[in-house]
């Protein structure tokens, strides 16, 4: 039953009304954000977008009536589809500001980084279905890791950092939605903390030429040091997890968990500070503080914050916002798309659009308990993960709180890829509503 | 399937509360995002409103003209001289940003050089190296009619604006060079370090001269408009902002008619000459040669006639008379014979007979020549008559340290503290530097060479006006200077003067000067400056003929000196000090007295010397407006005193021809 007419019949119009008027404010302030007040002429986005939608919410109803079911039986077919198609970007794609993250078709370009989020979501929603069980193994965890890095790995040589880094928490959300233990990714998380902090902050203090010293700093400095008591601590974790292989005691377990986190931790940041040259270490740090680098981003986040604050309560109006319409905000179509909503529509029409955000994710949330099987529920609460994770970084960079990615505000941001993947996205989720309660 | 129903059921649970979990989660991120709006936009929203004002307001700056100089005859409301003013003029600019390729730039730019000669490679790399939404300009200086053929071509010149400007006119051209110096672009060092004294990176600077010791006083301030623009600097709105302020006015101590003569007289010439008044500081005039014209080098087209005079061996931008030293020759006897007498080494009666050379006594003996026989000579004939054996023995009778001692008092080894940037002081050498340089002691041939002036010592024409003036003003010596006062850009108002300032006083006895001052006076009724004997104003002076090791084709150089003063014996009030300096001339009296002579016959026409004592000795610095001693000019007043001058001789004796001196290093 690959097709069928429920899906249509029992369509949730309140989300259709929701993303269509999302999409509207993003068309209306692409308007705004392509119009000239000098020359009294429009860049003409705006009629490209408004087509990309069309296009997207003919995919979103098509999605809709497709059963999403079949979605995870074809799901590796997709993944490695995309996989192949990132590929070829990878190698042949347009360069666009140094990055070949678009495969050019001469009339329009599509962005295959964007749809590889969504087939990652629906492979590690069925490969998460299937091992239900036995995820709280550790060892099932090594499966939808290769599956994230894969992708990650090929984007970060295009390169897009930003797009890259969005799919960790993406997989983090889908295993612990999908039940993997807790300790397990807690672990996870602390190693990955730790072997970018210790780097990090020594690289940080180097930059800014900060004096003084106490004895965990001069610990951390010497990498020779730091291997050896890495070595010596994962040597103790090895001992005691063997000895825990011949007689369980449960406070054996309290030694080797997190000397490993420790231990590994420690490894991987030797090894980050040795293979990572001083410009790309510092180019993460000016990834999460902008300040760092005020002519660069740090540029971008101040005119953004700027436009923002100077809408006030009701905003400038329409076309009238000083800041995106004098060109003092960058990349206002796409990746300040919000502040562009917040100088001319004020805190008011913010707080609209976030409403919205609000409502649609919340649908996800709720789609995610009601849905009749697991797949279902896990695609749910992925696709949510993903329109979350955009919207929460995208206007946190807007509003000065969240590093500079270069991540679009889905719905409202201006780009063809990115759309058409929200309205599929939509499109699965009437089409999971449609189906709770279809047996 | 119990069992498999009742897993399913914990797995439902625990999912359910990881969902939870997860919609907390997201809850807080929206309200942090929310909570960050109420901040910036309702709590912070006036200081974002100010800055986002801020950054559409665009100053676009309106030129303000620089100050106009004048001479010091200088009399308000009344047709003056103006040394250096400004006309109005058009500058072609664009900005490189609005162009849409680089190629098509070029072209224009490549079309627009074939017309005006522009200098396509220097616009080129300017532009590579700035902001491309800055404006830059392509040619300074265009006449109207230029503008309007550029403006009726419009479609063939894209982008190619123009804007007003105001360009420095020098009026005299070479005539005041030195003194007054040049404008030009400020360069990117100067911009670095004035920018936050307001100067702008579009702006003109005062590169040297006075132009440059006063541009804070002559640029003005620039007005502005303020226009609404976006961040390709696209006006979309004008407002008045602020109207230019025009830079201060100054009068120069320097007469035109004096820098008239002085240029004129050293027309061909190559070297330098100050005249100055001893009881102010006050500068005549001042001349430098060779020169330049600024009105060619001030406009950022022609940047490569700077460059070729950059380049050029004479080197016209050294202002001889402050940046370039010399041995003092001759004219160092005056600081021998004034050491000597002092430190009372010998009378002005001590009397040497001079056989044509001397003989230094010693390991190995050593004859200094002298260019003449003088015979039995005293202090006073050996100074007329420029004796150098008698010198020779004076300055051994002295001894080294003594007279290095008196040319250091006399400021020979420092700067005066003109205000004309870029000086640079003598040099008089001492035993330990002699020993640090060449790792030898001082020798007598050091002391012998040193008392007449060659071997190691160097000073700048300005230092031996110094020397001279403290001999005419009893010892006392006043900071030079060519500002006399600054005005109001319209004139109406003095805003400052420039009283006297004493930079140096040396106890000299009155025995001492009037033995000095003799013998210079009888070096012009009957020695080596004859020529100006037969002049109405009583001139004393001392000539000087310097031998350098040149680095052209011939061995030695001869450097021409002429140092003096006049009236003799008249109150210090009313002299004025002359210094002349010709480079490869061919003897002080040849080359540098007729220079002299020329200057001191036009200052007794302009009456410099009628003054009476008294009214100038009331006002020396002429601080008011009114008072300019220039007023005296136009006064027919019959000459006063000459009464020696009937005595002179009646055909001034042509100057001996001196044979050079042969100084030449033993060792």
């Amino acid at each position: 039953m690959l097709f069928s007419k429920e899906g249509l019949s029992k369509i949730d119009y309140a989300l259709v009304i929701a993303v269509v008027l999302t999409v509207f404010i993003g068309i209306l302030m692409i308007y705004s954000a392509g119009f000239d007040p000098i020359d009294k002429v429009n860049n003409g986005l705006y009629r490209k977008q408004l087509l990309w939608f069309i296009f997207g919410f003919i995919l979103m109803i098509g999605l809709a009536i497709v059963n999403y079911q079949s979605l995870g039986e074809f799901s590796l077919h997709i993944y490695v589809i995309l996989i192949i198609l990132l590929i070829i970007t990878t190698i042949f794609g347009t360069p666009v500001r140094n990055t070949r993250a678009w495969l050019n078709f001469g009339v329009f370009s599509i962005q295959p980084s964007e749809f590889m989020k969504l087939g990652l979501v629906i492979i590690l929603a069925k490969y998460l279905e299937i091992r239900e069980r036995d995820i709280t193994r550790l060892r099932e965890l090594v499966v939808p890791a290769l599956l994230t890095f894969i992708p990650m790995l090929i984007i970060l040589k295009q390169p897009d950092f930003g797009t890259a880094i969005i799919f960790i928490p993406i997989l983090l959300t889908m295993l612990f939605v999908g039940g993997a233990d807790i300790s397990h990714l807690l672990s996870i998380v602390l190693i990955a903390t730790i072997a970018m902090v210790v780097p990090m902050v020594l690289t940080y203090r180097e930059w800014i030429g900060a004096e003084g010293s106490n004895f965990l700093l001069d610990f951390f400095q010497d990498v020779n040091l730091l291997l050896v008591v890495s070595g010596v601590l994962l040597l103790v974790t090895l001992v005691t997890f063997v000895l825990h292989f011949f007689s369980v005691k449960k406070f054996l377990r309290k030694i080797y968990i997190p000397g490993a986190v420790i231990s590994l931790g420690l490894m991987t940041s030797v090894v980050i500070q040795k293979l990572f040259k001083v410009y790309q270490k510092r180019r993460i740090l000016v990834f999460l503080n902008p300040d760092l680098d005020p002519q660069g981003s740090g540029y971008n986040i101040i005119q953004s914050k700027i436009a923002i604050g100077s809408g006030g309560f009701f905003g400038k109006g329409f076309l009238k916002g000083s800041q995106s319409q004098l060109g003092f905000l960058p990349e206002k179509s796409s990746d300040f798309i919000f502040s562009v909503v917040a100088e001319e529509w004020g805190f008011f029409g913010a707080l609209v659009l976030l409403a919205l955000f609000g409502f649609i994710i919340f649908r996800c949330v709720q789609t995610a308990f009601e849905s009749k099987d697991k797949f279902g529920a896990l695609l749910a609460s992925g696709i949510g993960t993903i329109l979350f994770f955009h919207i929460l970084i995208n206007i946190g960079m807007a509003v000065g709180i969240m590093p500079v990615t270069g991540l679009p505000l889905c719905f409202v941001s201006y780009g063809g890829s990115n759309l058409m993947m929200s309205m599929i996205c939509i499109g699965i989720m009437l089409n999971i509503r449609a189906r709770k309660f279809v047996y | 399937m119990l069992m498999q129903s009742s897993l399913r059921a914990k797995l439902q649970e625990a999912f359910r509360l990881r969902m939870y979990f997860y919609m907390t989660v997201t809850a807080v991120a929206f309200a942090a995002l929310l909570l960050q709006l109420i901040n910036l936009q309702l709590i912070q929203g006036k200081e974002y409103k100010a800055k986002a004002r801020l950054n559409m307001e665009s100053n676009v700056p309106i030129p303000a003209a620089r100050g106009d100089i004048y001479d010091r005859n200088f009399r308000e409301g009344e047709k003056n001289v103006v040394i250096v003013s400004n006309r109005p003029s058009f500058n072609i600019t664009t900005i490189p940003a609005k162009f849409k390729s680089k190629k098509k730039l070029y072209e224009i730019l490549d079309l627009l050089s074939r017309l005006f000669a522009i200098n396509k490679d220097e616009i080129i790399n300017e532009i590579n190296n700035g902001n491309p939404w800055e404006r830059v300009v392509l040619k300074e200086d265009v006449e109207f009619d230029t503008i309007v053929k550029l403006a009726s071509h419009q479609d063939r010149f894209p982008n190619i604006d123009w804007e007003d400007a105001s360009v420095r006119v020098y009026n005299f051209s070479e005539m005041f060079a030195h003194v007054i110096g040049y404008v030009g672009s400020i360069s990117k060092d100067e911009y670095r370090k004035l920018k936050l004294e307001g100067y702008k990176h579009y702006q003109k600077i005062g590169k040297s001269g006075i132009e440059k010791q006063y541009d804070r006083l002559l640029r003005g301030r620039d007005g502005y408009v303020r226009r609404i623009v976006d961040v390709r600097q696209r006006t979309e709105g004008e407002e008045v902002g602020q109207r230019p302020i025009a830079g201060e006015n100054l009068v120069l101590t320097i007469d035109y008619n004096i820098q008239n003569t002085l240029y004129e007289a050293m027309k061909d010439m190559k070297g330098g000459a100050i005249v100055l008044k001893p009881a102010t500081g006050e500068i005549l005039a001042l001349v430098s040669k060779p020169d330049f014209d600024p009105n060619l080098i001030i406009s950022k087209n022609n940047a490569d006639v700077i460059k070729q005079l950059q380049k050029d061996r004479e080197r016209p931008f050294l202002n001889r008379v402050i940046q370039s030293k010399y041995p003092p020759a001759s004219t160092f006897k005056l600081v021998t014979a004034v050491s000597a007498l002092e430190t009372e080494k010998a009378t002005p009666e001590k009397s040497y007979y001079c056989p044509g050379k001397f003989t230094l006594k010693g390991y190995k003996d050593h004859d200094f020549y002298d260019y003449d026989v003088h015979g039995t000579v005293d202090l006073y004939w050996a100074i007329a008559k420029s004796c150098s054996v008698y010198f020779y023995q004076l300055g051994l009778l002295t001894g080294p340290t003594i007279i290095m001692r008196y040319a250091e008092d006399f400021g020979l080894n420092q700067k005066s503290g003109i205000d004309i940037p870029g000086e640079v002081a003598g040099f008089v050498p001492s035993r330990q530097w002699k020993y640090k340089t060449f790792g030898q002691p001082w020798f007598d041939g050091d002391t012998v060479n040193m008392a007449i002036g060659q071997g190691f010592l160097h000073v700048t024409p300005m230092g031996m006006c110094e020397f001279v003036s403290a001999l005419v003003n009893n010892g006392i010596v006043y900071q030079p200077h060519v500002i006399k006062e600054i005005r109001t850009n319209d004139n109406s108002r003095v805003l400052k003067t420039f009283p006297r300032k004493k930079i140096r006083e040396i106890p000299l006895s009155p025995l001492t000067l009037q033995a000095v001052k003799k013998g210079m006076r009888m070096g012009v009724m009957s020695g080596t400056s004859g020529r100006l004997g037969y002049l109405k104003v009583p001139v004393a002076g001392k000539t000087g003929t310097a031998q350098t090791r040149s680095i052209r084709q011939e061995k030695y150089s001869q450097h021409a000196w002429f140092v003096g003063f006049a009236p003799y014996e008249s109150p210090p009030e009313n002299a004025v000090v002359t210094v002349v300096l010709v480079e490869y001339g061919v003897a002080g009296a040849a080359s540098a007295v007729p220079i002299a002579e020329k200057v001191y016959t036009r200052l007794n026409d302009l009456g410099y010397f009628s003054v009476a004592p008294a009214a100038a000795a009331q006002q020396p610095e002429a601080k008011k407006a009114g008072a300019v001693p220039g007023k005296q000019v136009m006064l027919p007043q019959p000459q006063v005193q000459p009464k020696k001058n009937a005595a002179a001789p009646g055909v001034p004796g042509q100057a001996p021809q001196k044979k050079p001196v042969a100084v030449k290093k033993t060792d």
